[in-house]
Parts: C-alpha cells; sequence; structure tokens
C-alpha cells in the first residue's frame, strides 16, 4: 500500500480525476474530502460490506426454504401489512 | 435465447427481457446480464437470475410489499447511469435482495440500503447504495409476533 504524509489542505491526485484533500484531524478522526466523477461510487467500505454480504447470502438460498417463505408470507401477511 | 442455470435448467428466454448491469451487483461486479422471473404464481418473491453464470441466482422482492413507505433518491443512480430524468412518468422498478438463513425461513429478511433499480425503457439496472439512509440491511420481512 502507497502511504502518503499530507499536511491539513494538501492533495492527493489518483488518475488524473479523483482528487483527495485532508480537511480535518480531530482526536482519533480524520476527515477526507473527496472530488470524484460520479460514475465512480465512493462509499464508507462498511457500507457496501453489508451489501455485499447480503448479496453472497442471497445467493445461497435454498428453493424449500423459499417455498416455505412464500408461504409464511401469504398466510401470516407481511410486515407492510400491520394495522 | 436459451440460458443455462443450474437451479432451473435450461430457460428460454426473450432478448428483450435480458437486463443489463453495467456496474453488475456488488460483489459480483463481473457479472452483468440477468434475467427476472416470478417465484411462483402465489409468491411475493422473484428469481434474478443471471444469464451468464448459471449458479448465480439472488432472490429479490418489491420493497413497498413490506414498507409501503419506502422511499429512495434516484439522483445519484441517475447520473452514475447517465439516465434521464423523467419526472413522474417514472419508468423505474425498485426490487430489494432477499435473505433466508438456511432451514429458518420465518427470519427472512430484506435488504434496504442495496436496492436494484431497472430502467424498464432501456433494460438496464444499477444496484443502489444507500449510504446515509434510515434503512435496514436485515429488514424482518414477516410480522414479529
Amino acid at each position: 500500500m502507497l502511504i502518503l504524509t499530507r499536511k491539513l489542505g494538501e492533495q492527493i491526485v489518483i488518475g488524473g480525476d479523483i482528487l483527495i484533500t485532508r480537511v480535518e484531524i480531530k482526536g482519533s478522526q480524520v476527515r477526507i474530502g473527496i472530488d470524484a466523477p460520479g460514475h465512480l461510487g465512493v462509499y464508507r467500505q462498511e457500507i457496501l460490506e453489508k451489501i455485499q454480504s447480503e448479496n453472497v447470502r442471497s445467493a445461497e438460498v435454498i428453493a424449500p426454504d423459499l417455498a416455505e417463505a412464500a408461504f409464511l408470507l401469504s398466510s401470516k401477511g407481511p410486515r407492510g401489512n400491520e394495522p | 435465447m436459451k440460458i443455462e442455470t443450474t437451479r432451473f435448467g435450461a430457460l428460454e428466454v426473450d432478448e428483450k427481457k435480458i437486463i443489463d448491469m453495467p456496474y453488475g451487483m456488488l460483489g459480483f461486479q463481473e457479472i452483468k446480464r440477468f434475467v427476472m422471473f416470478p417465484h411462483r404464481e402465489d409468491s411475493p418473491f422473484y428469481w434474478y437470475q443471471s444469464v451468464d453464470d448459471p449458479s448465480l441466482a439472488f432472490v429479490v422482492t418489491s420493497p413497498f410489499l413490506v414498507l409501503p413507505e419506502y422511499q429512495v433518491d434516484l439522483k445519484d443512480a441517475l447520473k452514475k447511469m447517465a439516465w434521464e430524468d423523467h419526472g413522474s412518468e417514472t419508468p423505474f422498478e425498485l426490487y430489494v435482495v432477499v435473505n433466508i438463513p438456511k432451514g429458518s425461513p420465518e427470519k427472512m429478511t430484506a435488504n434496504l440500503i442495496g436496492p436494484i433499480l431497472i430502467n424498464i425503457r432501456n433494460s438496464q439496472a444499477v444496484q443502489l447504495v444507500l449510504a446515509d439512509s434510515p434503512y435496514s440491511h436485515r429488514f424482518p420481512l414477516l410480522k414479529q409476533n
């Protein structure tokens, strides 16, 4: 991993159109500004991790469980229909 | 065209029904083409089957079934996909990824922070990342008694 030292306000450029700015340091937290083209998603890693892991789990659903889940929803009603 | 699937065998699919995901699903970015079909006639679920990987299929459902007031800001997605905003005449459909823990279907949940947005005009889709949303990634689908 490339590790760079930056003073407040100094920037890093990646690939010509991604600009990273050190905005603020407060105790154990660093605030970072990121300018990137709109098609590049910039996300907190833990959010991506959650969505990814839900995708992986969904791809492992087995047919008998799905059939039972559909039955449960139609007999007990989905949460959206709560009075 | 004919596609091979592990779960359903060989399927005949109308090419116009193929959904193109330029960025794939998160964690499966290299897989770009999918088809969606109902699980069963009386089921609220759909299979979201990969066209190119026979073994890959996700389970999805409508978020509005479980959370009628579910709302998503489409601004970033429209920009990312370079889709036009058609205002109220919306050509979009939203689905959420469903999880059913093995052997515990009553614990089924939906991921409300990573919905799939489908543009039915151009048959493209994108999985959104709702970073600052109030929603859960494991929203229980069944009424909790």
